[in-house]
């Protein structure tokens, strides 16, 4: 039956203030989320479990792992430290209830703090001593707990809820997951799967069987001779046959060594081959970027100039906003230059009693220009009124004399000192390109505006672009060493294609050699069989035959274990991914596991049309090993039996992936205590984005918790405060 | 005298501001190089424009204090943004205000010259206090860190 964590509570420990019974998260068989923003003690639960199995906890500063004695003082929620009077003593814990089949476990680690001075963050205010672990059993039928005092049985309680041997495909935190795997190595597959299936005990058998029949030959060997009387051609024949098998061992050691050869040329050749892809890539969207850049650049010097000279607009005689809120000067200077020409050509009037009606106009000099002017008169007609000005009317001497006016005012005799009509005809002549515009400027100011506006918004696109492009560069760069150039990769390349040519030309030699020397002696051990004389006793023949036979069987039963392991893992490591990338928009290309000519595991992604995809993003490369580290789980024929605890393993992986890996872990370990802040959303009532509220509804979800801690708050008054949704 | 010449009177003017007011000027005016964390304008003569019809339309006039503690920018009224009108603007505006300058349109016809000097003198006082008056107002936002820092600082503030 697998491991599964029924709670865990917290006694003082960082944040998580207050008894063990203040602190309880409950947790069910299934999947199990507890959802907090940064800073809201997710690696500190995390830490939890480090204390229980490892008696450490990641010191957050350093993100180095620390004994717990050396951090204690650390370890102590500030409020509990603050709490404590000199002298007095606090208890920092933390208490784990597992249950299998058959037990439920509790198991309690702490220590004691006692307070000697004032400071309570300094380690020398305190004096620490480490409780012993305390683990307690039930059966499931009795209600009540019995310690358990053997200190080996405690460590063994331990150790099963998660094998230590497994702890890294089944206990980790965030990035740790890009070290599970390591798909540059093969060796790290063949671990996982060594690891996680039964192969290895297939390989037990066949090392177990091949001691059998080399145990039963020497006793036949020995036999046949205290049997048979100068039997030198049995004992040349048996030699013969010692030599081919040191010659055979011979042949095989080298082959070990040719596949490592192969095998390591054939990595290097990978890597570069990426790195060939990768900058061509690289060149390609350095092109890109340089062009965005170029393009962004414009635009935001465009933006920046126009906010720059939205000032200018004031002086601007397009759009004068300097007018603006003067709409009663322009009324007025009208009654002003009115009330003023009436005074002044009553003047001019008095000086000329002549002809009184002469004088009296009231438009500017050149108001209508004289060419118009000279046009009306031409053609008899007012283009101003649109009427008729007949030459010996009213009308047509009034246009006469308007056109007159320069001349007329030359021969005036002086009426004012000084005469400033055309001052102040000027100036309303000249102002017009300002006062016209005061409507206008409201209209003005709200389409700089938009014009602003819409200058941001292009700017804000093309910096989005630009983005997403360096984004894809920074991608590559991941799977790519940006520094070497391009000869040192072009013939480091070219060394690793010879050298995979010349391991695979010794690796065929070698395995022709060594088939042949193995048939060699097959008809060598004929002849031995035949040497021996008949009256051996019949149980030693019997037993060479038998664990002959056996150590072949087993041989054979283990390649094909072997074989249906890495087609199985192919199913199911697809399987996995597909449902990871589920909600993804992404183009699922397939993981392809293939038996390599040195006999180890090979790991390719390739895309619909059977090509190998280099490169992807680092959340996509997560996506990948874990969809590995499952079918490795999943490939195994007895089930998985432990739980899946993970401090922010979505932190790369993008919001698409996160629904598909829930259903996921669900699906592949019994039990998961998975920990993320993606799900977190401060302003909403219940702390959950939209997908968060669209995951917990699921079935497979059992229990989610939400860590609130008020950052408004003095770290000595802060406390991990946890609310239950589900 | 001629309009021409009258107008000359005017325009060969350099209105002055007092010398308290150089630090505002310098912050919300680039004279073409520098940039503070505000919206500026150009030559310190917008500026100025821009703060004398502020203080108009505000009705804040400031007299300056004596002439020794006060500085022209080099620049007489005929040459700001001499490529358009807007001095001829500005003068429609001044000359609506005679009351409270105290001169009468028509009564300027028949005034001696040294009279119109005066009333010319009048004329830049009044734009000298009301652009004090402006800049006052500035100044004060600006020291009590209360300047709006938008683009649309300075129009924003026009409107109201």
């Amino acid at each position: 039956m697998a491991s599964i964590i029924n709670s865990i509570s917290f006694k003082n420990f960082f944040n998580y203030y207050g008894d063990y019974y203040d602190t309880r998260y409950e947790f069910e068989e299934g999947v199990n989320i507890v959802v907090a923003d940064n800073g809201a003690g997710k690696s500190k639960f995390f830490n939890a479990f480090i204390w229980l199995f490892y008696d450490q906890i990641l010191d957050s500063d350093d993100k180095i792992k620390k004994n717990i004695k050396d951090v204690a003082v650390k370890i102590i929620s500030d409020k509990a430290k603050n709490e404590t009077s000199i002298g007095d003593n606090v208890d920092t814990g933390i208490q784990i209830e597992y249950s299998t089949g058959r037990f439920k476990y509790q198991i309690t680690k702490s220590f004691t703090a006692t307070r000697l001075s004032q400071k309570i963050t300094d380690f020398n205010s305190w004096q620490i001593t480490i409780n012993d672990v305390q683990v307690n059993r039930t059966d499931h039928i009795l209600p009540k707990y019995t310690p358990v005092y053997d200190a080996d049985e405690k460590a063994t309680i331990i150790k099963q809820l998660i094998l230590p041997t497994l702890r890294q495909y089944s206990f980790f935190q965030g990035e740790e997951v890009d070290s599970i795997i390591d798909f540059g190595k093969k060796s790290s597959i063949e671990e996982a799967v060594r690891t996680l299936t039964d192969i290895s005990k297939y390989e037990e058998l066949v090392a177990l069987t091949k001691e059998f029949k080399d145990k039963a030959e020497k006793d036949l060997n020995k036999q046949t001779k205290a049997n048979s009387d100068h039997n030198d051609r049995l004992d040349k024949a048996i030699q013969v046959k010692q030599h081919l098998e040191q010659t055979l061992s011979n042949e095989e050691l080298r082959l070990g060594e040719y596949e490592k050869l192969y095998d390591d040329a054939e990595q290097e050749k990978n890597d570069l081959e990426q790195n060939f892809s990768n900058a061509e890539k690289r060149n390609e969207l350095d092109n890109k970027i340089k062009e965005k850049n170029k393009k962004t650049n414009e635009v935001a010097e465009e933006y920046t100039n126009f906010l720059e000279t939205i000032n200018n607009r004031f002086f601007d005689g397009s759009f004068s906003w300097i007018s603006l809120g003067f709409d009663n000067v322009v009324e007025d200077f009208q009654a002003k230059i009115q009330h003023y020409r009436e005074l002044h050509f009553e003047k001019k009037t008095l000086k000329n009693i002549n002809d009184p009606n002469k004088h009296f106009h009231f438009l500017p000099i050149d108001s209508p220009d004289t060419v118009s002017l000279k046009n009306m008169i031409d053609h008899e007609h007012c283009y101003i009124c649109n009427r008729p000005a007949l030459k010996g009317s009213d009308e047509y001497d009034y246009i006469v004399k308007l056109k007159n006016r320069p001349t007329d005012i030359k021969n005036d005799a002086d009426y004012v000192k000084n005469n400033f009509s055309n001052f102040f005809g000027e100036l309303q002549m000249n102002a017009q390109p300002f006062y016209n515009k005061i409507s206008s400027i409201e209209d003005s100011i709200l389409k700089t505006r938009e014009r602003e506006d819409a200058l941001n918004d292009r700017l804000t696109k093309l910096k989005k672009e630009l983005k997403s492009l360096k984004d894809q560069r920074k991608d590559l760069l991941i799977s790519g060493s940006d520094g070497e150039d391009s000869m040192t990769i072009i013939n480091r390349y070219k060394g690793a294609i010879r050298r995979i040519a010349d391991a695979s030309y010794q690796i065929e030699k070698l395995r022709e050699s060594i088939k042949k020397l193995k048939s060699t002696i097959v008809t060598t051990e004929k002849e031995i069989h035949d040497l021996r004389p008949s009256n051996i006793p019949a149980g030693y023949l019997l037993n060479y035959e038998i664990s002959t036979d056996l150590a072949l069987a087993t041989e054979r039963a283990k390649n094909r274990v072997f074989d249906n392991m890495v087609n199985l893992l192919e199913k199911y490591a697809n399987e996995h991914f597909q449902s990871l990338i589920k909600y993804n928009d992404l183009a699922g290309g397939i993981l392809k596991f293939e038996k390599s000519p040195s006999g180890s595991i090979l790991f390719n992604y390739i895309d619909s049309s059977g090509n190998i995809v280099h490169g992807s993003s680092e959340g996509f490369q997560r996506m990948k090993k874990f969809s590995v580290v499952m079918a490795v789980i999943s490939a195994n024929t007895t089930k998985y039996n432990y739980p899946l605890l993970a401090d922010a393993p979505l932190s790369a992986f993008g919001s698409a992936f996160t629904e598909g890996f829930f259903e996921a872990v669900g699906e592949v370990f019994p039990q998961s205590i998975i920990l993320v802040n993606d799900l977190y959303e401060n302003d909403d009532d219940m702390k959950l984005n939209e997908l968060g509220k669209k995951i917990i509804k699921k079935d497979f979800i059992k229990r989610v918790y939400i860590n609130q801690i008020d950052k408004n708050r003095e770290q000595i008054d802060r406390t991990t405060d946890k609310i239950k949704l589900k | 005298m001629t309009s021409q010449e009258f107008k000359s009177q005017i325009l060969v003017k350099r209105p002055r501001y007092a010398n308290s007011r150089i630090p505002a000027i310098d912050i919300l005016a680039n004279k073409g190089s520098r940039k503070s964390e505000y919206s500026q304008f150009g030559p310190i003569y917008e500026l100025y424009i821009y703060a004398f019809l502020l203080g108009l339309k505000r009705q804040i006039r400031l007299p300056l204090p004596p002439r020794e503690l006060t500085s022209d920018f080099g620049l007489e009224i005929g040459r700001w943004k001499r490529d358009s009108t807007l001095t001829d603007f500005l003068l429609m505006i001044i000359f609506t205000k005679n009351d409270e300058i105290g001169f009468d349109w028509n009564e300027l016809e028949d005034m001696e010259a040294t009279e119109i000097t005066g009333i010319v003198f009048k004329v830049v006082t009044f734009i000298e206090e009301y652009a004090n008056g402006g800049l006052e107002y500035l100044h004060g936002l600006l020291d009590k860190g209360e300047l709006d820092n938008s683009h649309y600082m300075f129009i924003d503030m026009y409107k109201r």
